[in-house]
């Protein structure tokens, strides 16, 4: 038979790959498909690495500087595992305004974490909000989805100490 | 097409449609200044050089992306252009360092000649200092972000001139910077070197690790001549120093490769390791020792007239010492051929250019590996596929270009093939010494196919026009011979028929010390690539010329006018 060209296979006989490969061929294996693809490998595994990328660059036929080059334009696209728990200072204006550095000061002095990271055990990670819309509730943070509002040093570290208890 | 008729500056100009302001304007010889556009790479409208104004529209337009329309009223240079210009300028240099009297490309740099031009003597705002890593794994070309001003040329001319997409983006807002694939150094990424990002770039971002500090743009001289190291024949802007030859440029809009060139014509060459032989070599008790010409040529011209000679040039030389070669021999009364293996016919359709890659609707690769031998048609052929050419392998090696085509079969499954190419208008078959009788005879039902030959070697055709066939092994063993010739030029052992002729009398003429030339009797130097004056023909069939760039060594002698001296002493 003629030598067709097998898709890569993926990085590993995760069942999870299937999701990937349906969402690609869903969007008939087209280049355009990039986002949608990487929106569901990190459905799927939460994050991106780079063996992901290579695979869904390969089989998108896309340059690897396109997918990494998505990958990290997109706020919403992990490179790295999240931790177990993620909180979300917003940085808006109003929330700046009340302390959101302040905040964010005091968790990487209690963690050593920076906005981006995740702690070194994987609990918590800390990310950034440019404005939640919440600018009435200033300083807003978001404890794994829930938006809590008026909030200072204390109250976060307060909350994040309840995490690492459990 | 239709004419378009605008005034710049008040001036009446007269363009095409489709074309841009800054193309209507340079055709004009109204002069746009620009830092991201390149003449040879798509438009990006980032650096916000050649804003101007056109009367009616609400905000300053980038001239190079902005198409011209009747009637057009356009302004180059007024107060509020120019403050645009000086104010981005500002903003490129606060945004990293721009301080010029350590970059090499001082003096040369596009960034900076627009400085000047815009009187920047100072920029208000805080540098931010943020230090970023200097990659300088790959070993010629050395990435320097903190100089980079984010014009992407680097990133277009990666895609669509090599087609290669090695280069990109990251991030985004301030923390954007070019880098290679997954962000990895570039030494370990996709990059095949061809150094294309290198020639556009307009800063000290990418510079070439070899020539840094070498020169001014000055003070260099430029050399037009053809790339010797295999038979694509691209045409080299060689910058020279005095003698020393500081790196080599592509030449925009030239055939056959349009200005691309690869690794093996842009570096390899300026990074030769191989020991140059400078003067005759004779074989002295067993060890080979300098002598003089008059010495080492009658040595040669003895041996010649004594017994049965067998001539065997490699291509990796010029058509005129090809000629004077096959003369020779002929004089002699000698068996002569080339080394290079024989390119089959293909027995029908019409002969293509290189440039054809690019204006074709389907594209067969057939018992070549061109990513390998003949780099530039490769990069060509990936370039057609980016733009949506069908391309389609039998029996080519895996290794790059299947990711750039929709078929790859071994050669008993080329009627495969031919099926899905009978519905192209003006289909290119692009083969080599790999064509096997069977596949081009599926491939026959595509008359109406041109074709485009790979030659394998250099100067293959040179040595073919000077009638020095290719040699088969029985050719060699038939008879006995007391005296080899080999003609080897600049090149090493490459492939090809390497006779085993132990008990006859060696003479290789060649440029560098090589396991061929350690077992000659006789050696005689030649000149390099730089210092050749001549011709070449290339895979087209096209004789190109061959300009020097740097003198020969003295006591090396062009190998034409050496042979030329040895027919006078039959």
């Amino acid at each position: 038979m003629p030598l067709d060209f097998t898709k890569p296979t993926p990085p590993s006989d995760d069942k999870r790959w299937k999701l990937v490969q349906a969402t690609m061929r869903r969007w008939g294996n087209h280049h355009d498909a990039l986002i949608e693809t990487l929106h569901t490998v990190q459905e799927s595994f939460g994050y991106l690495d780079n063996d992901a990328l290579t695979y869904v660059a390969a089989a998108l036929r896309v340059p690897l500087s396109r997918a990494y080059g998505v990958a990290t334009f997109y706020h919403f696209f992990r490179l790295k595992p999240a931790g177990k728990h993620t909180c979300v200072v917003c940085t808006g204006t109003a929330c700046y305004i009340k302390g959101a550095d302040q905040i964010l000061e005091s968790i990487r002095q209690a963690y050593d974490v920076k906005p981006g990271e995740t702690t070194a055990d994987g609990q918590i990670s800390v990310l950034t909000a440019r404005c939640l819309g919440a600018c009435g509730l200033a300083a807003a943070v978001v404890y794994d989805g829930e938006v809590a509002g008026k909030q200072d040093a204390a109250s976060t570290l307060e909350r994040l100490g309840k995490w690492v208890e459990q | 097409m239709s004419e378009v008729h605008l005034t710049i500056n008040g001036l009446q100009v007269t363009a095409q449609s489709g074309q841009t302001i800054l193309e209507a304007a340079r055709a004009a010889g109204i002069d746009i200044p620009t830092l991201c556009h390149h003449p040879m790479l798509s438009n990006h409208g980032a650096c916000r050089m050649c804003l101007v104004e056109v009367k009616g529209m609400r905000t300053l337009q980038t001239a190079c992306t902005c198409p011209v329309a009747e009637g057009m009223e356009v302004q180059t240079e007024t107060d509020e252009i120019n403050e645009c210009r000086k104010f981005s300028l500002e903003l490129l240099f606060s945004e990293r360092n721009h301080y010029c009297m350590f970059c090499q490309v001082s003096g040369d740099c596009e960034l900076q000649a627009l400085a000047y031009r815009y009187g920047l003597d100072h920029w208000r705002y805080p540098r931010p200092y943020e230090k970023m890593a200097v990659d300088a794994s790959d070993p010629y070309i050395i990435m320097e972000p903190n100089r980079c001003i984010l014009c992407t040329r680097c990133i277009r001319a990666c895609a669509e001139i090599v087609a290669n997409h090695t280069l990109g983006l990251r991030e985004r807002g301030s923390a954007t910077m070019v880098m290679a694939d997954l962000d990895v150094p570039l030494g370990q990424s996709s990059c095949v070197e061809c150094g294309v990002c290198l020639q556009v770039c307009p800063t000290g971002a990418l510079i070439d690790a070899r020539s840094a500090y070498g020169g001014h743009a000055e003070e260099v001289t430029h050399t037009q001549t053809t790339c010797m190291q295999c038979s694509v024949g691209c045409q080299l802007d060689v910058i020279s120093r005095s003698t020393r030859i500081l790196r080599i440029h592509g030449v925009w809009n030239t055939e056959p490769g349009g200005g691309l060139l690869c690794v093996d014509g842009r570096f390899r060459p300026l990074y030769e390791t191989r020991e140059r032989i400078a003067q005759p070599l004779v074989r002295d008790h067993g060890k080979l020792v300098p002598a003089g010409w008059t010495e080492a040529l009658a040595i040669v011209a003895k041996k010649l007239k004594s017994g049965r000679v067998l001539g065997l040039a490699s291509g990796a030389t010029s058509n005129e010492a090809l000629v004077a070669f096959a003369g020779l021999m002929a004089q002699v009364g000698g068996k002569a051929g080339q080394t290079m293996p024989a390119l089959p016919t293909l027995g029908f359709g019409q002969p293509a250019a290189v440039q054809d890659i690019l204006a074709t609707d389907y594209i067969i690769v057939a018992g070549a590996n061109p990513l390998v031998y003949q780099k530039v048609v490769g990069y060509l052929i990936r370039r057609a596929a980016d733009r949506g050419t069908p391309v389609a392998l039998i029996d080519v090696p895996r290794g790059g270009l299947e990711a750039s085509a929709v078929l790859s079969v071994s050669g008993q499954y080329a009627a495969t093939v031919t099926e899905q190419a009978a519905q192209a208008q003006a289909p290119l078959i692009i083969y080599s010494v790999g064509l096997k009788p069977g596949v081009a005879r599926a491939l026959k039902p595509l008359a109406h196919a041109r074709w485009l030959a790979l030659a394998p070697g250099r100067n293959s055709l040179g040595a073919r026009a000077a009638g020095l066939a290719p040699l088969e092994g029985h050719d060699l063993t038939s008879s006995r011979f007391d005296v080899l010739f080999f003609l080897l030029g600049e090149g090493s052992e490459e492939g090809g028929v390497m006779p085993r002729l132990d008990g006859a009398f060696k003479i290789v003429q060649t440029a560098y010390r090589s396991p061929l030339a350690e077992e000659a009797d006789v050696v005689l130097p030649a000149p390099i690539w730089a210092e050749r004056s001549g011709h070449v023909t290339n895979l087209e069939g096209k004789t190109l010329p061959l300009n020097p760039v740097v003198p020969m060594p003295d006591g090396v002698r062009d190998e034409a006018e050496v042979l030329d001296t040895l027919r006078t002493m039959m």
